[in-house]
């Protein structure tokens, strides 16, 4: 079976090998010089910094990617993080992610427990957001907080713009998988993995190859353009998103194409730190939900120094994007830096955003629409396609073994 | 070089520029170290940078 894959970001790459292991003959077309789309390293003045994702597996070792990397023989260390994550309350004062129970009354404590349980087992209705979740049973400043902190370093969304029910599916990943982990060597260790995977299974990846149509035939995909040249397929894969995919051919499904088109991206900004001691100490989330706009600051050389030059750490916050001023929204940022490190020396290397077209997500958690299209043999994967309760790249790897499913791939 | 309104600040092009050329602050733009390669072009994810012919 033939299968052309459009993008070789992580969703693309991780179908590749998925499909080559499985006997398929598969092509990737990369428009970018590089492969690992907005997961792999950018070489910095001697940094590796990231082109879109922080150097992190939300669920580490034991998490969906993780499990996916290894079906498939691709060899990844992941240092799962320790402390996991840390929480700065308003007094300066750090507490384990883990122990922000104790921050709430004992009555409201035993509240958490019991709502939380009920919630998992009965989901909410799904246009409740998180934060009106939060707020039928608490009332209270830190949880409020709290969930905007971790619903913006992990979503790039306010809790209010998270839909309750993706989030407590998330809960329950967080439970069954635990913690985050650092990939040795950073995103490029896990794309750079998974193309020698698929090229030893026989697969190709094409660079600076860009599709210009998608061939339709009696609403089946049967092949693409690159280059003016026709390239025969019994299945398209797409990798960017359900949107830009459909102006690659024409769609006719109005249905279909308005469901699209409603989706919105996520978008942040990633502010890149140089520094010659360690501001935080270990490689765990640093979460701050007393900042103005930081929702979170992890340091990646505390689990691998070789993300920067010698003698310096590598440290990257993160923010969801609030407003339409997007410079004042790093100005914030960097003034909530300043106040979280007060007289430490640190450089800002490079301050990257991410919002429409080149977004955190291109469909926003909760907001993902599948891996099917109106066509038949042309399915979409990436963090546009996302499976449920996946945070990030736990979300695009459970979205591939989605679309894996449906095409009988296990 | 001309950089679009479609640009969102990713910064690879800064990265990928050989000659320090290109300030990222929510969106990219060319300083004067900037010599036309055009190198940046083929780096940008979405197209957002035009040579000026």
């Amino acid at each position: 079976m033939k299968t052309v894959i459009i993008g070789a970001g992580l969703g693309g790459l991780l179908a590749g090998a998925k499909l080559t292991k499985a006997g398929y003959d598969v092509e990737i077309f990369e428009r970018l010089p590089f492969i690992g789309g907005r997961f792999t390293n950018l070489p910095y003045k001697g940094f590796k910094l990231s082109t879109g994702a922080l150097h992190m597996i939300p669920h580490g070792s034991r998490g969906p990617l993780a499990q996916m990397l290894r079906e498939v023989g691709a060899h990844v260390t992941i240092i799962d993080s320790n402390p996991m994550a840390v929480i700065r309350k308003s007094n300066d004062e750090i507490i384990a992610f883990h122990d922000f129970r104790n921050e709430l009354s004992l009555t409201e404590q035993v509240k958490l427990g019991t709502v939380l349980a009920y919630s998992l087992k009965f989901k909410p209705r799904s246009d409740l957001s998180f934060r009106d979740w939060v707020l039928k049973y608490f009332d209270d400043e830190f949880l409020f907080k709290l969930a905007d902190s971790f619903c913006g370093w992990s979503l790039s969304l306010k809790a209010k713009d998270v839909p309750a029910r993706e989030m407590l599916e998330i809960i329950d990943n967080m439970y069954l998988y635990k913690g985050s982990g650092i990939p040795l060597g950073g995103c490029s260790a896990v794309t750079d993995a998974l193309s020698g995977i698929i090229r030893s299974n026989g697969g190709r990846i094409h660079t600076q190859s860009y599709v210009e149509r998608i061939i339709i035939d009696n609403d089946v995909a049967t092949g693409v353009i690159v280059g003016k040249k026709t390239i025969d397929a019994d299945i398209v894969i797409s990798d960017i998103g359900h949107f830009e995919t459909s102006r690659l051919y024409e769609c006719m499904d109005l249905e279909y194409l308005n469901k699209i088109s409603n989706v919105k991206p996520s978008k942040g900004i990633k502010i890149c730190l140089s520094s010659d001691e360690p501001l935080i100490g270990h490689s765990g989330v640093f979460f701050t939900p007393y900042a103005q706009r930081i929702n979170g600051i992890n340091e990646v050389t505390n689990a691998d120094p070789s993300l920067a030059p010698p003698g310096k750490h590598l440290v990257m916050s993160h923010q969801a994007i609030i407003t339409d001023d997007l410079e004042a929204e790093i100005n914030l940022g960097l003034l909530d830096i300043a106040q979280l490190f007060p007289g430490k020396k640190y450089e800002a290397l490079l301050i990257q955003s991410y919002s429409n077209g080149w977004p955190v997500n291109r469909a926003s958690s909760g907001s993902d629409n599948g891996n099917r299209t109106p066509v038949e043999n042309l399915y979409i994967v990436g963090d546009g396609a996302k499976g449920k309760g996946g945070i990030e790249v736990e979300g695009v790897a459970l979205g591939v073994r989605n679309a894996m499913a449906q095409i009988g791939v296990s | 070089m001309k950089v679009s309104k479609e640009c969102v600040g990713c910064g690879q092009c800064a990265a990928y520029c050989a000659f320090d050329a290109i300030i990222i602050f929510g969106r990219a733009a060319m300083n004067e170290n900037c010599t036309g390669c055009g190198e940046c072009v083929k780096y940008c994810p979405i197209s957002a940078i035009m040579e000026i012919i």
